[in-house]
């Protein structure tokens, strides 16, 4: 009696978003691998040959390398500040996090390329400091694009070391200070541990998705520093070669799938998910 | 309060510098944002020259604003819907797996944040190159939101249903409820707060999600995000952040209400359950 009946639970329960997956996951992945094969399966290896793409796959790793640790490394210290700061500030710190969590990215893009456009509040505030006299040269180059995409992923790693500093024993905590642990004492050996794992998770997240982005190094970083999705687009939509951003498109996926499910397996990511 | 602040030490002041940096890093594009919004001149600029409201009129009685943000509320509202349904349900389904199952199917569940959109958009736009008839219909862009959605929502339902009481369950069936009768009137009542939490954080991310409307929208249409993007590229006016000016302070208006009602919700929930 009890197995059939769990039987029907979950036919019911979990068939239905297994054939989403299928219908919605499956057949576009499939899509790919047939659109990359269009012209006989050469693009694979021509996308190879090509610089173009060459120097955006290492673009790519690169800022989704410096973005991830510097997010991490921030993310940690925001995240440490709200629960060690004063009531009212880390209220605005959790404030300015939600406003930012809350708005899109295009909206966050826009507010940066504002800043940083030669003529834009960047200038105006050093001009009025007496600081530069000619327009700053810093829209459309690769420095322009990381402090946006920091900015972007942030929230990303600051809510899980929010909530692996709430989880620390503040009894512990006491009992570390009241036998003398001094300041470099607590942080290695009490908030490091507790907050080694939000990090570690936050930090495989922002990686696979900075591989994938999209918005803010088109917006800020301009034709010169395409990343691989820019260059996938300029593929399907300029270039007229499908074959060839499918192709590159597989490749993208296969990767932050692959480093999403060993890192997954690993530090069991999507287990501190809720 | 007292103890963080101690055992900190001379670590603190560093900390509260750092994470200050950081937070104007999120807030100040913001705040030059808005206020480029509020200029009485015809050019994007900042500082802004003079104070009127006349680009926010400017939006609100723009026909090619306010139809990609209609466009943009009814998809993001299909989109929603079929997360929702689908990410309850497999919240539930890997209450009811095994161990192992259950992590194979929540590890599924959550990969789609790790997908590059613009990846998947390409796959997406490949079927509908393959049927004409989709083309010109919103199918695949609806089901593709669905998708990205969906880890969110799955997310927000499972933190709920790691908390319901297994007994409830085997009292129901003791009583003689067959499964319907105890996820309609057992479960799902328990999953509601969760469920709207995740449902409104769902429709957030595809409210905002630009990608995949650049390759999958029927032309001669634009969802909101897509028309900003188009705008930052083009013609650069003060229409555009006052468009998102708009769109930022909704979502904030929304989400205050929602956070007060689900308070209110929970102090009434608090009241009916203590006798």
């Amino acid at each position: 009696m009890q197995p059939t009946r769990t039987q029907t639970e979950k036919r019911w329960l979990l068939w239905p978003p297994l054939a989403f997956f299928a219908i919605a996951l499956g057949i576009p992945m499939a899509m790919l691998l047939v659109q990359s094969f269009d012209r006989g399966g050469g693009a694979f290896v021509e996308m190879f040959t090509m610089s173009s793409f060459t120097a955006a796959l290492l673009r790519t790793l690169v800022m989704a390398a410096v973005v991830t640790v510097l997010t991490t490394l921030i993310g940690a210290v925001y995240g440490l500040a709200i629960w060690a700061a004063p009531r009212w500030f880390s209220g605005i710190l959790l404030a300015w996090l939600m406003l930012s969590l809350w708005t899109s990215i295009v909206v966050r893009t826009v507010g940066w390329m504002l800043l940083e456009i030669p003529r834009g509040a960047i200038y105006w505030l050093l001009s009025s400091l007496g600081l530069v006299e000619e327009p700053i040269e810093l829209y459309q180059t690769a420095l322009a694009m990381y402090p946006a995409m920091v900015a972007v992923m942030l929230p990303f790693v600051v809510l899980p070391a929010m909530t692996a500093m709430s989880s620390i024993d503040r009894e512990q905590l006491n009992a570390a200070v009241i036998f003398g642990a001094g300041p470099t004492l607590v942080l290695r050996s009490v908030i490091l541990p507790a907050l080694m794992p939000a990090l570690i998770s936050g930090g495989v997240l922002v990686f696979v998705m900075s591989l994938g982005f999209y918005v803010t190094p088109l917006l800020l970083g301009g034709p010169a520093n395409l990343t691989v999705s820019g260059l996938i687009n300029l593929q399907v939509n300029t270039l007229n070669r499908p074959d060839l951003g499918a192709s590159m498109s597989l490749l993208l996926v296969a990767a932050t799938v692959v480093i999403y499910l060993i890192a997954d397996r690993l530090f069991k990511v999507s287990e501190k998910w809720g | 309060m007292r103890t963080a602040a101690s055992a900190l030490g001379f670590y603190r002041a560093p900390i509260l510098l750092v994470s200050l940096l950081a937070g104007l890093m999120l807030f100040v594009p913001f705040l030059v944002l808005v206020a480029t919004s509020w200029t009485s001149g015809g050019l994007l600029l900042f500082p802004p020259q003079g104070f009127s409201l006349r680009w926010y009129e400017t939006v609100l009685q723009d026909p090619r604003w306010m139809e990609p943000f209609a466009l943009s509320l009814a998809v993001s509202a299909a989109a929603t819907l079929l997360a929702v349904i689908f990410g309850t349900a497999g919240a539930l389904a890997v209450l009811r797996l095994s161990p192992r199952s259950a992590r194979v199917v929540r590890t599924l569940f959550i990969v789609p944040i790790a997908l590059p959109p613009v990846a998947y958009a390409i796959g997406l736009y490949g079927v509908n190159l393959q049927l004409d008839a989709l083309r010109s219909s919103f199918v695949t862009l609806i089901l593709g939101e669905a998708l990205i959605a969906l880890p969110y929502v799955f997310v927000v339902v499972s933190a709920a249903t790691g908390r319901l009481d297994p007994n409830l369950r085997k009292a129901a069936v003791t009583l003689g409820a067959g499964w319907p009768l105890i996820l309609r009137r057992v479960e799902l009542p328990l999953l509601i707060p969760n469920i709207v939490a995740g449902a409104v954080f769902g429709f957030s991310i595809v409210f905002d999600e630009v990608v995949l409307s650049v390759f999958l929208l029927p032309p001669g249409v634009q969802t909101l995000p897509l028309k900003m993007l188009s705008a930052s590229t083009e013609a650069f006016s003060p229409a555009l952040t006052a468009a998102s000016t708009m769109v930022s302070l909704l979502a904030l208006i929304v989400l205050a209400l929602f956070a007060w009602l689900s308070r209110a919700g929970a102090r009434r929930m608090r009241k009916v359950s203590t006798p």
